[in-house]
C-alpha cells in the first residue's frame, strides 16, 4: 500500500518535472513572467543546472506541501524542505556558513529579528528580486531579505467563556477588561512569555512602540495573573479547552486553523492597531545553488506563489492578490490601522543586550502584583 | 601469553575509540565554554565571562535548585517502585503477569511532552477527570501544575526504566536462596527485601544514578507542566538564557554544561566507591539452577493491585486522554465529547506524507540502529570486562559525559563535530551521524545495563575456557557472550524504544528523508497542530504496543 503510493507519487514528479521541462523548451520566451528581465530565462537554466534546491524554514512542510508541489511543477527543480524551529534554523545557519561547506539556498523564517540580524552579519545574498515593484517598502531589507507573508496578530478567545459584552475590540479594551474583572479573569488571560520565546519578545517589544500606553495593558495583565506559554499550540489548546479565556498576539495563520476545528474560538484583530508579522527569507551568501535560491525566492514573491500563500491561509503580502488571506483583505479591514513590523536594521535593537534585558526588567515589574 | 597480549591490545583500541567519539563533543563545549562568541566566530576571545553571567543570575541558582530537587525526588520515587515491579513481575506467581509486561514499557517510548499533554487533557485545570471531580466532591486536591505533581509523575514515568535493569538482573537470580527464605516462613515483601533485592543491588545502584542524571535533563514534562507558572529547571532554564539575549549563547549554554558534567563527575566516584565488591552479586554460576516462582498466596491479589494502580496512573490516566484528544475537534468546559467526535484528525494525518516517511524511518533508526548500538555497547563492555585497569576507570568516567549534556546541546556539539571534522562533512546529513549521536548520547544507558548482566557471570566459567585453551576472543565468543545474551536482548529492546521517541539530540543532523516521528512531534506542537500530535502519538504507541507484545510472544525471549 505504501510503497504502491510512494512508486506512483515518484511517478508523478517524473512526469510533472517531463511536462514543466517540455512547456519551458517549447515556449521559453513566454515562460517569463511580465515584468522579468530578458536575461532572467539565464537564471532559470542555471537554477535548472543546479537541479535542487535546499530551504530551511519555520513554516510546517505540511503548510508549504503546496508551494514545493507547485514550484517542483514549474521548473522541474526538487525542493529540499528543512522544516525547523528558528533558533536551529539560526544555529544551522551561521555555523554551515563559518565551516565554508556550503548551506541553504533560501532561509526562510517566522523570526524577522534574526533573520535581519543574519542579513545585517553578512550572512545574505545582495538580490534584487524583480518582485520589489509589487512589494511594500517596509518589507524589503537593503535588497538582501524579504518579507513574504502579512499576518495580523490577533487575540483569540472563547466564546463559552468570555460573554459578548466582555469580548475585547481594541488593546485599551482588553486591559480595561482585565482591571475591571481582574477577579473574573483571574489566570485566564494567556500571551506568549517575552523572557522565553523569541517571538512573544518581539510582539511586545513592537507593542510598546506601536502604543506606549501597552504598558498599562501588561500591568492588567499582571493584575488577572497572565499565565505565559513558549508556544502557541499549548495557548490556543488550553482557551480552546476553557483553561484560559483570551490569547494574545497569536498568528492569525495559527489562529485560523483552530477556529475551522473549534466553534468556541474567535479571533478578534485590535481595531485601535494590529501588529502584522511577516515570514522573511533570503539567500544565504554561502549557498550552495544560488541560482536555485533566487528562483525559490522570486517564486515565493511572485503572484503565483503569493495566490498559494493565500490559498494555504498563511496571508499574502502583495497587494494585487485577491482572496481572504491577503494583505489586501486584511487592509480594507483594518485601514490604516494595521502596523506591520519592518524588515529593516531596526530590528537589530531588540537584540541588544542591555536594551533587551532592561525590557524584560520592564515586563517583570509591570506584571508583578 | 600472545594471546593475552593481542586481547589487552584489542581492549585498549575498543576504549580509545570511545573515548575519541565521546570527548570530542565534550571537549568541544568545554572550549566554547571559555570564549566569548561562538568558536568559529574569529572575533572569539577566551574569558571567563560566561561563567560570571551565568553564576550571577538567580534564575540559574533558582533553576539549579528545582533541578536536584527534581532529580533527587523521582530518583526515590521510581528506584523502589520499579524494583518492586521488578520483583513482583519476575519472581512471583503475581496473577496477570504475562499481559503486563509490554504495557509496562509504555512510558518510555511515549514522548514526554505528548504524555504530560496527555495528563493535562484528564487532570489540568478543565481536565474531563477534574470536571467530573468537581461535580461530586468538589474542588480537586492535585494541581497539575504544581512541583510535587512534576516530581511524582516524572517519578512514575521512570519506573520503567529501572524495572528494565532491575527485572533483567533478578532474572537471572537462582531461586534457591528465595526458596529457602519462603520455607523458613519469610512473607513475599520480607523476600524481596531481604533476599532478592539485596541481590541486585547493582542494577538498583546503576538504574539510581542514572535516573538521577536524567533528572538532570528532563525536558519535555516540565515544558508543558511547568510552562503556566513558570517552573525552571537547568534544560528550561537554557531555553530562557538563549531568548535572554536575543540570539543563541553558546558560551553560555556550555557553562550549563560544565556544571551538570561536574555534578556528574562524583556521582560516577560514588557509584565506582559503592560497586567495588561487585564480586559480591555474582550469582549466575557455573551449575544451572532451577528458578521457583514465590508464591504470594494471599499477597497475590493486594500486589496485583499495586501494579494495576501504577498503570492506571501512569499510562492509562495520560493515554486516555491523548487518545479521547486524537478523536475529537475541541474539548473542555462547555463542550459534549460526544457532539465532537471525529475521525477527521487521523485522515488528515495520513495525508500527511511526511508522516508516514517518519514512521518508516523512527522504526528502521530503532530496529536496526538499535541493534548495532548494542554491538558497540556489547565491545566496550567486554572491553572492561575483568581488566582491573587505569583504561577501564577512565572509561567509567567518559561514558557518562554524554549524558551530562541536555539532548538539544549534546545534538549542537555533534553537529559541530561533523561540520567542522572534514572527513565527517559529507556523512553529516545522513542516517549514520543521527544513529552516531543516539548511540553516544544513551551510551551510558545502554552500557550500564550490558555491564549489570556481565557483572552476574562467574569468573570460573571464563577461566575454564582460558584454562582449556581458549583465547581471551574465543573464551568471550563463546562463554561470556551466550551467558549475557538475555541482557543483550533485553538491552535492545530497551534502546529501540529510547530511539524511537528521541528527537532532540539529533535535531540539527535531521534533513529531508531523514525525519523521525519526534522531530515531527515537537515541530507540530509548536505550530499549534495539537489534533497531529496527538494522532500520531496513539499510533505510535498502537504499533510499538504490538510489535512488543509480538516479539515477546514469537521468539524473542527476555527471560530464559
Amino acid at each position: 500500500m505504501t510503497s504502491a503510493f510512494s512508486l506512483s507519487a515518484g511517478f508523478q514528479r517524473v512526469a510533472f518535472a517531463a511536462v514543466a521541462g517540455l512547456m519551458a523548451f517549447g515556449a521559453q520566451a513566454q515562460s517569463l513572467p511580465a515584468g522579468y528581465p530578458a536575461d532572467y530565462q539565464a537564471l532559470i537554466d542555471a537554477a535548472k543546472k543546479e537541479g535542487v534546491v535546499t530551504v530551511y524554514a519555520t513554516t510546517d512542510s505540511k503548510a508549504a506541501a503546496p508551494l514545493i508541489k507547485d514550484f517542483e511543477a514549474l521548473y522541474g527543480i526538487k525542493i529540499e524542505y528543512n522544516d525547523i524551529n528558528s533558533t536551529e534554523l539560526y544555529n544551522r545557519l551561521i555555523a554551515e556558513s563559518a565551516a565554508g561547506t556550503g548551506t541553504a539556498d533560501v532561509s526562510w523564517s517566522s523570526a524577522p529579528d534574526l533573520q535581519v540580524k543574519l542579513a545585517a552579519d553578512g550572512l545574505a545574498l545582495a538580490y534584487a528580486s524583480p518582485e520589489i515593484p509589487f512589494l511594500p517598502k517596509w518589507a524589503v531589507m537593503e535588497n538582501m531579505a524579504y518579507g513574504t507573508t502579512y499576518e495580523p496578530m490577533a487575540i483569540i478567545y472563547n466564546k463559552s467563556q468570555v460573554p459578548a459584552e466582555d469580548v475585547p475590540q481594541t488593546h485599551k479594551d482588553l486591559a480595561k477588561l482585565l482591571s475591571t474583572k481582574a477577579a473574573a479573569y483571574k489566570g485566564k488571560i494567556t500571551a506568549y512569555d517575552p523572557e522565553r520565546s523569541g517571538v512573544g519578545f518581539l510582539m511586545m517589544n513592537r507593542d510598546v512602540k506601536a502604543d506606549p500606553a501597552s504598558w498599562d495593558l501588561f500591568k492588567a495583565m499582571g493584575a488577572a495573573d497572565i499565565k505565559v506559554y513558549t508556544s502557541a499550540g499549548a495557548m490556543i489548546e488550553k482557551v480552546g479547552s476553557g483553561e484560559h479565556s483570551i490569547a494574545y498576539n497569536i498568528f492569525a495563520s495559527y489562529g485560523l486553523l483552530s477556529i475551522k476545528k473549534n466553534p468556541n474560538l474567535v479571533m478578534v484583530w485590535p481595531k485601535d492597531y494590529t501588529l502584522i508579522a511577516t515570514r522573511v527569507a533570503f539567500i544565504p551568501a554561502k549557498a550552495k545553488h544560488p541560482a536555485a535560491g533566487k528562483l525559490f525566492l522570486d517564486y515565493l514573491l511572485s503572484k503565483r506563489g503569493q495566490a498559494i500563500i493565500a490559498k494555504g491561509e498563511l496571508f499574502s503580502i502583495r497587494g494585487d492578490v485577491e482572496g481572504k488571506e491577503t494583505a489586501k483583505a486584511v487592509d480594507d479591514l483594518l485601514g490604516d490601522k494595521a502596523r506591520p513590523i519592518p524588515v529593516s536594521r531596526e530590528l537589530l535593537e531588540t537584540l541588544e543586550q542591555s536594551k533587551r534585558l532592561d525590557f524584560l526588567n520592564q515586563w517583570q515589574a509591570a506584571i508583578k502584583k | 601469553m600472545s594471546s593475552a597480549v593481542a586481547g589487552t591490545s584489542a581492549r585498549r583500541v575498543v576504549i580509545s575509540i570511545t573515548a575519541l567519539f565521546v570527548l570530542a563533543p565534550v571537549l568541544l563545549i568545554t572550549y566554547q565554554s571559555f570564549l566569548t562568541a561562538p568558536f568559529f566566530d574569529p572575533k572569539a576571545q577566551l574569558s571567563l565571562w560566561a561563567y560570571e553571567f551565568v553564576f550571577s543570575e538567580p534564575d540559574f541558582w533558582r533553576a539549579l535548585g528545582t533541578t536536584a530537587m527534581l532529580a533527587v525526588g523521582m530518583t526515590a520515587i521510581s528506584v523502589p517502585l520499579g524494583a518492586l515491579l521488578a520483583f513482583l513481575m519476575t519472581r512471583t506467581d503475581m496473577p496477570g503477569r504475562g499481559g503486563f509486561e509490554p504495557l509496562l514499557l509504555v512510558p518510555i517510548f511515549l514522548s514526554p511532552i505528548v504524555l504530560a499533554f496527555g495528563y493535562v487533557v484528564t487532570i489540568g485545570p478543565v481536565g474531563f477527570i477534574t470536571v467530573w471531580w468537581k461535580q461530586y466532591f468538589g474542588n480537586p486536591f492535585w494541581d497539575i501544575y504544581s512541583f510535587t505533581s512534576l516530581v511524582v509523575i516524572a517519578g512514575l514515568t521512570h519506573a520503567p526504566h529501572v524495572y528494565l535493569y532491575a527485572s533483567a538482573a533478578l532474572r537471572s537470580l537462582p531461586g534457591d536462596l528465595e526458596e529457602a527464605a519462603r520455607v523458613t516462613g519469610a512473607k513475599p515483601g520480607r523476600v524481596a527485601m531481604d533476599v532478592s533485592l539485596p541481590m541486585i543491588t547493582p542494577a538498583l545502584l546503576f538504574s539510581g544514578v542514572l535516573i538521577l542524571f536524567l533528572g538532570f535533563e528532563v525536558f519535555g514534562l516540565p515544558l508543558i507542566l511547568g510552562d503556566p507558572q513558570g517552573l525552571l529547571v537547568l534544560s528550561t532554564y537554557l531555553y530562557k538564557l538563549t531568548n535572554k539575549l536575543g540570539v543563541p549563547s553558546y558560551q553560555l549554554m556550555a557553562v550549563v554544561v560544565m556544571v551538570i558534567i561536574a555534578v556528574a563527575l562524583p556521582l560516577v566516584f560514588v557509584q565506582r566507591l559503592l560497586l567495588r565488591t561487585a564480586q559480591r552479586f555474582i550469582a549466575v554460576r557455573g551449575k544451572g539452577s532451577r528458578t521457583n516462582l514465590v508464591a504470594l498466596r494471599a499477597w497475590r491479589w493486594p500486589a496485583f493491585l499495586l501494579i494495576a494502580g501504577w498503570f492506571a496512573g501512569t499510562v492509562m490516566l495520560p493515554m486516555t486522554g491523548l487518545v479521547l484528544r486524537s478523536f475529537v475537534s475541541s474539548w473542555g468546559l462547555g463542550i459534549n465529547v460526544l457532539d465532537v467526535l471525529t475521525l477527521d484528525n487521523y485522515i488528515e494525518l495520513f495525508d500527511d506524507s511526511e508522516v508516514v516517511s517518519a514512521i518508516v524511518n523512527s522504526v528502521g533508526i530503532a530496529t536496526i540502529g538499535g541493534a548495532l548500538s548494542i554491538g558497540c555497547y556489547t565491545m566496550i563492555a567486554l572491553a572492561q570486562h575483568r581488566w582491573p585497569s587505569a583504561w577501564v576507570r577512565f572509561a567509567d568516567y567518559i561514558v557518562m559525559l554524554p549524558r551530562a549534556m541536555p539532548g538539544i546541546v549534546a545534538g549542537l556539539a555533534i553537529f559541530w563535530v561533523f561540520l567542522f571534522t572534514k572527513p565527517l562533512t559529507p556523512l553529516r546529513t545522513t542516517l549514520f551521524a543521527v544513529w552516531v549521536a543516539y548511540t553516544l548520547v544513551w551510551l551510558a544507558y545502554g552500557l550500564r545495563l550490558v555491564q549489570s548482566a556481565l557483572l552476574q557471570v562467574a569468573p570460573e566459567l571464563e577461566e575454564a575456557a582460558r584454562v582449556t585453551g581458549a583465547s581471551l576472543g574465543r573464551a568471550m565468543r563463546d562463554v561470556t557472550i551466550p551467558l549475557i545474551k538475555h541482557g543483550m536482548l533485553a538491552a535492545w529492546l530497551l534502546i529501540m524504544l529510547i530511539f524511537v521517541r528521541e528527537y532532540s539530540t539529533a535535531v540539527y543532523l535531521l534533513g529531508p528523508g531523514t525525519e523521525v516521528i519526534g522531530s515531527l512531534v515537537v515541530s507540530r506542537w509548536g505550530s499549534g497542530a495539537v489534533d497531529i500530535v496527538t494522532c500520531l502519538s496513539c499510533i505510535n504507541v498502537a504499533l510499538i504496543s504490538l510489535g512488543l507484545m509480538v516479539t515477546l510472544r514469537l521468539g524473542v525471549k527476555l527471560h530464559g
